[in-house]
């Protein structure tokens, strides 16, 4: 019998139950009683990265077409009887959906009533693959004209340009999607193939968030879950060099404004803990964010606008970055004053009241990040495959020390590590 | 359920609040709607975004940002988009509840003091804008306008709006032409400002944790001082000139095609408002839901697109279906995407599809009541109607629509013009 463990959020006066099931998933249960909605999301600890991979036991690596991870998504919502994975829910009226990030792929839904109900399709459809030759090649040209629509859009080829430009090796660097070549490869054994590897249960976790009670919950996935056998997975990804590959690439692109990102590779042969995150996250506050000395230079001298210059910390299993991001008429201009700044900072230290506005900035993001039961559900499932937790996110932003803001200047924002990616018109 | 309290300030001044402690935030928007004019629709883009950057008490990108900053990451922000015929200025101010500060301050009365000294009080020189704030947010919009091209999706719904409502309010761009945002000056700017506390019709709204007395009393003050010559402004219905579909066609260096069809809408606020309801329904059965004819038919069935979907405006009674198709396919869906309206203009969808229509919707409303940004728009969206609904009274509404009158609003549907954004010519499309 799985028991639940309570998890408090004391900042915030709610709690969450945490349950790994008898079946070898991992479930989180948020209940919010005066929430209209729940959201809940099912997903699997394999991305679009998880192209060559290690079965517990095995000595050989297990190479794969790249793209299959988003490809099986697709092909998850048919079934054997014939009717589509969106029929079941259209008779609950959940707002069903899924996606495949570099890392995860989830499946999720969004509804008001019919709460039970569509949580028992997600567990169901999920648990049941179901591919055959003819689907897949029908698959193949659709997932075609997906591909061809991230071609025309310049916001998806600068990032992709500067992964490139990155990474020798890691598979970060492929489209998410793969290529019209690769998943022409794609069979119904090798998604068979990749199903059983990563839809183990060892390998999921399912997030509910909203208005439900965690015990009918529970008696739903006791009733659903199929055991899994105990297998492990290993990602399996070939050395990469800490250098980047080259420091600049520019392309001609279907743009008016030319666009940029501007990134630091760093060092991910571990992931970084809550505590690197949120100092990471208060270094960039302060640094570039709008209050920042930097900011206004940039915006005066009129090489970023308010609306899309942006900064995030990039990482995953195998790959870390800082990245800036944003519309320039001249982004080497902007790269070479993010570098000064970097450099300036280096030597002098954070501003003390910058510092600690940024962190109160951080703070507040925080708490309204408790108002959806959609980022609390995302955000849980991404922390789950990470091996960090909710509760740890909450108070790591609050000890957070200048000192040790400035400390990750040492392995974070190296100049002889940085990236310029640029579609121009 | 949230309960919307509603009073008015001033004349054209409306004051609406949705308070619930469920919301760890709140969010305070001030929309100031005008008519959308040629003339006028440049000055007036720049004002939400100028007047957001910096007042007479933070004189200075650099002191508002960091005023933003120490009230726990505050935000002030400006947009403008259109509500029929009007142009909708919005500055609103969103930050943590009271109880969450961790030294005792108000957050929301700090918010609404800067909000509400920005908008009154802004940082002027001479009695103008000052030169710098000007041509920094007149470069900004530029570069919008310049980004909203990148994004072929909303490039090519603004190019098919633009062309079916061409010298109507409808065709006017929310920012007003690149042309006419150069030729801005600061004189011009600041008249803009003065024109609009003086003239436009004004809806504030108060949602989430936060008491709404206070803040209705400084903006009932801030308005009182200001010489009201307000006229009552009303909604129009666009005109119609087409009598058979005219097409639209665009050449980009895009691998894919973006098709978007416009149609005229009989049933709109204005018109019947009572069957509204029954012509969203009508929508989502055709073309906006995963179940919907569109998505079933001509996306999963035929493969003709990518993505196809559409969407009604039912303040302007237009209807626009998008889609995402090889060049040359362009004809072969457009077929496809008529036949499947005249199919819901002759009843052929089930009670089955009916239902799922109604769940989708109803779901959609209900699943608006936990969010500020949604909330702010449903109301605002509202600011015509006679009577305003909560979003969970609309899904009853939705609810009790018939197949008779889903019919009906489907036969008042009218395809006006098809706009396509293609390849290089010569590249064998």
């Amino acid at each position: 019998m799985s028991t639940m463990q309570e998890r408090k959020i004391d900042r915030v006066g709610e709690s969450y139950y945490e349950v790994r099931h008898a079946s070898g998933l991992q479930i989180f249960v948020y209940p919010k009683s005066q929430s209209h909605s729940t959201y809940a999301i099912f997903g699997t600890n394999y991305g679009s990265i998880d192209n060559a991979f290690r079965r517990s036991g095995e000595t050989e690596v297990t190479r794969v077409p790249n793209g299959i991870a988003h490809f099986l998504e697709h092909k998850m919502f048919e079934n054997e009887d014939g009717v589509d994975t969106f029929a079941r829910y259209a008779q609950t009226g959940a707002n069903a959906n899924a996606y495949t990030s570099f890392d995860k792929t989830c499946y999720l839904f969004s509804c008001s009533d019919h709460v039970y109900e569509s949580l028992e399709i997600l567990l169901d459809f999920v648990q049941k693959p179901y591919f055959t030759a003819q689907t897949v090649q029908k698959e193949q040209g659709i997932i075609g004209q997906e591909i061809q629509m991230y071609d025309d859009d310049p916001g998806w080829q600068v990032l992709f340009n500067m992964l490139g430009a990155m990474y020798h090796t890691h598979p970060v660097k492929l489209d998410i999607a793969g290529s019209v070549e690769s998943i022409a490869k794609i069979t119904p054994e090798l998604l068979y193939e990749c199903y059983h590897t990563f839809y183990n249960l060892n390998n999921m976790a399912l997030c509910v968030v909203g208005n439900v009670e965690p015990d009918k919950v529970l008696a739903l996935c006791d009733k659903l879950l199929k055991p899994s056998q105990d297998m492990q997975v290993q990602r399996y990804f070939e050395p990469e060099p800490p250098s980047v590959l080259k420091p600049r690439v520019c392309v001609k692109g279907s743009v008016a404004n030319p666009m940029f990102y501007f990134g630091f590779k760093e060092d991910a042969a571990h992931r970084p803990t809550v505590q690197q995150m949120a100092e990471t996250e208060i270094l960039l506050q302060t640094v570039s964010g709008d209050c920042s000395p930097l900011f206004r230079r940039l915006l005066d001298a009129g090489l970023i606008n308010e609306a899309s210059f942006d900064s995030e910390y990039f990482e995953g299993p195998g790959y870390a970055s800082v990245l800036f991001s944003g519309e320039s008429k001249d982004a080497d201009a902007v790269a070479a004053q993010i570098l000064q700044e970097l450099e300036r900072v280096r030597q002098d230290g954070l501003d003390p009241e910058l510092f600690e506005n940024a962190k109160r900035s951080v703070y507040g993001r925080i708490i309204s990040g408790f108002n959806s039961v959609e980022s609390l559900a995302n955000g849980m499932i991404a922390d789950c495959f990470a091996g960090r937790s909710l509760v740890a996110d909450v108070n790591a932003a609050a000890a957070v020390t200048k000192a040790a803001a400035e400390k990750r200047l040492q392995t974070q924002l190296l100049p002889q590590n940085a990236v310029l990616s640029i579609v121009e018109p | 359920m949230n309960k919307i309290e509603q009073s008015m300030l001033h004349e054209g001044v409306h004051f609406r609040s949705v308070c619930n402690t469920k919301f760890k935030t709140f969010r305070i928007s001030v929309n100031f709607l005008l008519p959308l004019q040629k003339d006028t629709a440049a000055p007036n883009a720049l004002l939400p975004f100028l007047l957001s950057r910096c007042s007479e008490e933070y004189p200075d990108y650099t002191l508002m940002s960091r005023k933003m900053a120490s009230l726990y990451g505050a935000t002030l922000g400006a947009d403008v988009g259109k509500l029929g015929n009007m142009q909708m200025l919005t500055v609103s101010a969103g930050g943590i509840a009271d109880r969450y500060a961790l030294h005792g301050e108000s957050v929301t009365a700090e918010l609404t003091r800067v909000l509400c000294g920005a908008l009154f009080h802004p940082a002027l020189q001479d009695g103008l804008f000052r030169e710098e704030d000007f041509r920094q947010e007149q470069r900004q919009t530029l570069e919008q306008i310049a980004s909203e091209y990148s994004d072929k999706r909303i490039f090519a719904l603004n190019r098919c709006a633009e062309s079916m409502c061409a010298g109507e309010p409808y065709g006017i761009s929310r920012f007003g032409t690149r042309e006419q945002v150069q030729a801005l000056t600061g004189e011009r700017v600041t008249q803009a400002w003065k024109d609009m506390l003086r003239t436009a019709r004004v809806e504030i709204l108060v949602l989430g944790d936060i008491d709404p007395e206070p803040v209705a009393k400084i903006f009932s003050q801030a308005f009182g001082c200001v010489q009201r010559q307000y006229k009552p402004l009303t909604l129009s219905k666009p005109i119609s000139h087409n009598t058979e579909i005219s097409y639209v066609i665009d050449h980009q260096n895009v691998a894919q095609g973006k098709m978007v069809l416009g149609m005229r809408v009989e049933v709109s606020q204005l018109t019947q408002p009572e069957l509204v309801p029954a012509a969203r329904l009508m929508s989502a059965l055709y073309g906006g839901t995963p179940n919907s004819r569109l998505f079933l038919i001509v996306r999963e069935k035929m493969s003709l697109c990518y993505y196809c979907g559409a969407g009604y405006n039912s303040t302007a009674g237009l209807l626009f279906v998008q889609s995402g198709v090889e060049f040359g396919n362009m004809k072969k869906a457009e077929q496809a995407i008529l036949e499947q309206l005249k199919a819901v203009q002759d009843g052929s969808f089930t009670d089955a599809d009916i239902a799922a229509a109604k769940l989708a919707l109803e779901n959609g409303y209900c699943t608006a009541e936990d969010s500020l940004g949604a909330l702010d728009s449903w109301y605002l969206s509202q600011s015509f109607m006679k009577k305003v609904y909560t979003p969970e009274e609309y899904a009853a509404l939705v609810g009790a629509v018939s197949r008779e009158q889903i019919i009906q609003a489907a036969k008042g549907v009218r395809p006006d013009t098809v706009y396509c954004l293609k390849g290089q010519e010569g590249e064998n499309h």
